[in-house]
């Protein structure tokens, strides 16, 4: 038997089809069918553009792009040895900015993605998590709207701001605005206490071992009680393979295959279209099924995302529920609001470490199309998981750009005999709306995948 | 909060706003006694969803008198006389009765993200609790193949009623393979056509829908186009920016909730309350503009000190737009508040005219006397005046569009 079937809330749309074998799903296909075309359009314009181009590719995740764009920019400077200045104010606020992201995006995430399809498992009538009128919903939309204002205040808007630049960024907050920005972010802290998990963000900090969940109230609770009701810790699970690309004050770079080996290298990296198509159609095999294309990290398939982060990073509490329950779906979702109180307690830290007698900008020495030829790479830790950038220029001139973001690595087709991680997650599944859960658990981006 | 909204309506009604749109005291008394029978009528409609605006206002903490205020902000953001301010109030509290369908096509989401973000009182009370959206990609409860039910329950349900609110381009080359949709794999052409074929009027949101966007940008690698190329026989209603600001799209709903039909276009398609401004004219630099102090390079002390950011590629002379006033954020920034210069995103190809950091000079438009920058300095301070700087721009961008409507006052 065989279903095809549309998974919308997920940042543009997906085609699931699903093979059966006595009512389990035997082989599985994720569609993605829209296409943009920015690695072609950003070819032939100048190196600067792409810091206005790049964060257009994704409406949740553009800062993350943005600050690829910039620091693989600033990686050109660097393998001509010619020296970039950048205060630690610029780095904080490239840094503080993406966090807040993240956490907006962490936040809708799961009240508007997750909780409303997790509901339809509960015997209970949680009518407050339905999208657009729901309680629930409502309030963690109007809280993701405060806390993004804290963004705003030194990007200037969001989505889509461009105030990053090689040699800083182009703001300069006053200490007003660095107030304001802890008091928005005081106010999701409440929120995290008060709605997600009912206890104050120190407490919950302090969770070391996975029997803490128990200690868990509010909405989280209802996420974990559905959970063991469902046995969504015993569905999901994938190869157990960890990559996290950036580096930052908020996450380390490292990968877990079997062991921890925080040593990464971008020469490692494999970008493959074996079943994808091509705007050129010659090149589209008899296979493409989807616009995506296969990342691999030394020839394996990687999951990447907050779980990653978490074990890469040894976080205690997640670091044990992963230990009892591996890389299930249950453990997925969960890692991703864990995330969100460690984020909010340590961007609330980097805004505290702003110097606002700091410069802002040094301007660098040279200009980009004062280089003949140059390359560059960056990766960054977007919501999703890694995001990595590679570019090429002359003269100035962009000559190629390639973007492989998180999704991809995800989601992203398998090749020849191995499956992708979200495939491997999805087979085996008895349920088409269980299989829908696990590939949401991946916090699927359509739009950024293809882009 | 409300105090914010006083400043719009402050900024809106001043004298120094450039645009006039003031059509005489006969034209709004009758548009006041029809937008009056309009909303006599919707009241009588059954509506779409039961909730009363003001419980939902008066439990987020906002009095009637601070609603008021908003209605009151609102009401001069649209362009009317304050006369219409308590009709404005109560087309908010029947927007349940205009039903809305939301569709996505080649996006980036950016339009659904910022909506999220509308202005107070908070976009829940006024899109999501009032207003009647039927249907949205995103945000919606339902999917699979109870979403697309869904859909065309409603475009049946509501058939020639409905708002089709649009986001992202259209691909058309590879006859449209480029995005496809649904189980059945329409593409998106196919699908926007079908859609729109018994809606009340298409809203087209963000750059993409309104004129390609970034898709189109060159070389247009999937022959993108915006709804208008694509779209025939209907009214249109075009919110470009990039993301469109919620305020805008707010906007155009009210206006219909409260004529029944769609506000003034000028010849993009672009509502003239939203797009009849120039944002440098209502910059919070722009004295410093006329001052001749001007931003040369990043981080430097004009930087510093929120001097124009002319030099640096802003875009804001040629910029047709009202975030200069509105903002962006439920008013919390916007882009030059940082100091970062507009880029000209509500301008229809603005990815391959006007480019980032690209001063005027360096760009395929030219300005008077080849390249403004030069031109400022080689003016000097004493001839640099306000209008002089500023109508010339403007003529100049106007004839490069081509067809965009010239104001009379920037003609004089």
């Amino acid at each position: 038997m065989k279903t095809v079937d549309i998974v919308e809330r997920i940042e543009g749309e997906a085609k699931l089809v699903c093979q059966w074998n006595k009512e389990k799903i035997s082989d599985v296909k994720i569609q993605f069918l829209n296409f943009r075309g920015f690695e072609f359009i950003l070819k032939d314009k100048p190196a600067l553009d792409a810091l206005v181009y790049t964060p257009r590719i994704c409406g949740i995740c553009g800062q993350a792009h943005l600050k690829a764009t910039v620091e693989a920019l600033e990686n050109i400077y660097k393998n001509h040895n010619e020296e970039l200045i950048l205060t630690k104010k610029a780095k904080l606020l490239r840094e503080i900015g993406l966090n807040i992201e993240i956490i907006d995006s962490h936040i809708k995430w799961f009240y508007m993605f997750i909780m409303p399809d997790i509901v339809k498992f509960s015997q209970n009538n949680l009518a407050e998590y339905t999208p657009l009128k729901g309680k629930k919903w409502l309030e963690a939309s109007m809280i993701a709207s405060e806390t993004i204002k804290s963004l705003a205040l030194i990007g200037g808007q969001w989505p889509h701001t461009s105030y990053m630049i090689p040699g800083g960024v182009m703001s300069d907050p006053t200490l007003l605005d660095l107030i304001s920005m802890q008091n928005y972010m005081d106010q999701a802290i409440i929120f995290f206490e008060n709605s997600l998990v009912g206890i104050k963000l120190d407490n919950y900090l302090d969770f070391k071992k996975s029997e803490d969940l128990y200690k868990v109230k509010g909405d989280l609770k209802d996420f974990i009680t559905i959970s063991f009701e469902n046995e969504f810790e015993k569905i999901g699970k994938s190869y157990n393979r960890h990559l996290v690309l950036g580096d930052s004050l908020s996450f380390e770079k490292g990968k877990i295959n079997r062991k921890l080996t925080k040593n990464i290298s971008y020469e490692n990296i494999e970008e493959l279209t074996l079943n994808s198509f091509d705007i050129d159609k010659s090149k589209i095999s008899k296979e493409a099924y989807t616009w995506s294309k296969t990342a691999l990290y030394s020839n394996n398939f990687y999951e990447t995302g907050p779980l990653s982060r978490a074990i890469v990073q040894n976080r205690d509490f997640v670091n044990d529920i992963h230990r009892k329950y591996k890389d299930s779906m249950f453990t997925r979702i969960l890692a991703r609001m864990d995330e969100l109180g460690f984020l909010l307690f340590k961007t609330k830290e980097l805004i505290k470490q702003i110097d606002i007698n700091e410069d802002s900008f040094i301007k660098p020495k040279v200009s980009l199309s004062d280089f003949k030829y140059g390359f560059g790479q960056s990766a960054v830790e977007a919501c999703r998981g890694s995001l990595y950038h590679d570019i090429e220029i002359e003269n100035g001139i962009i000559s190629k750009y390639d973007v492989i973001t998180p999704t991809v690595w995800n989601l992203g087709p398998g090749i020849e005999d191995k499956l992708s991680t979200s495939q491997k997650a999805i087979i085996g599944t008895d349920s088409l709306a269980k299989a829908k859960l696990i590939l949401r658990s991946f916090d699927v981006c359509s739009v950024c995948t293809t882009h | 909060m409300v105090d914010s909204q006083e400043m719009v309506k402050k900024v809106f009604t001043t004298n120094s706003a450039r645009i006039n749109t003031n059509k005489g005291d006969a034209y709004y008394n009758s548009l006041f006694e029809k937008a009056k029978s309009r909303l006599a009528a919707l009241r009588k409609q059954p509506a779409l969803k039961d909730i009363d605006l003001m419980e939902v206002v008066e439990s987020e903490g906002v009095n009637r008198r601070d609603f008021m205020k908003w209605a009151s902000a609102t009401t001069a953001t649209l362009m009317l006389p304050p006369m219409f301010t308590p009709l404005v109030a109560q087309a908010t509290e029947l927007m349940n009765r205009v039903p809305v369908v939301w569709i996505e096509l080649q996006d980036c989401a950016g339009n659904s993200e910022a909506i999220l973000r509308s202005a107070t009182p908070t976009v829940d009370d006024l899109l999501f609790d009032v207003l009647s959206l039927e249907y949205h990609h995103t945000l919606q409860a339902a999917s699979g193949h109870q979403a697309e039910h869904q859909l065309e329950d409603a475009i049946h349900t509501f058939k020639g009623k409905y708002l089709l609110f649009v986001e992202g381009a259209i691909p058309k080359a590879m006859n449209g393979q480029y995005g496809t949709i649904g189980p059945g794999g329409e593409t998106f052409e196919d699908n926007l056509k079908r859609l729109s074929k018994d809606a009340a009027a298409v809203v087209a949101v963000g750059t993409c829908a309104t004129f390609g966007g970034i898709p189109a940008a060159a070389p247009n690698p999937t022959g993108a186009v915006g709804v208008m190329d694509i779209v025939k026989g209907k009214p249109i209603i075009n919110i470009p920016a990039c993301p469109a600001n919620p305020a805008n799209m707010v906007g155009v709903v009210l206006h219909y909730v409260l004529t029944g039909q769609i506000p003034e276009l000028d010849s993009l398609l672009r509502p003239k309350f939203a797009f009849g401004y120039r944002i440098h004219d209502n910059c919070e630099r722009r004295a410093h503009f006329d001052a001749g102090e001007y931003v040369e390079e990043w981080g430097d002390d004009g930087a510093k000190n929120n001097w124009c950011l002319y030099k640096m590629g802003c875009k804001g002379p040629m910029t047709f737009n009202n975030c200069s006033i509105i903002r962006y954020n439920e008013g919390a920034n916007w882009p030059i508040g940082v100091g970062r210069g507009c880029i000209g995103c509500s301008e229809p190809d603005f990815w391959d005219k006007y480019a980032y950091e690209r001063p005027m000079a360096d760009a395929n438009i030219k300005a008077p006397t080849g390249g403004v920058e030069k031109t400022v300095d080689e003016f000097g301070l004493g001839l640099l005046t306000a209008t002089s700087i500023g109508i010339g721009v403007h003529a100049v961008a106007s004839a490069v569009a081509g067809k965009r409507t010239v104001h009379s006052e920037d003609e004089e």
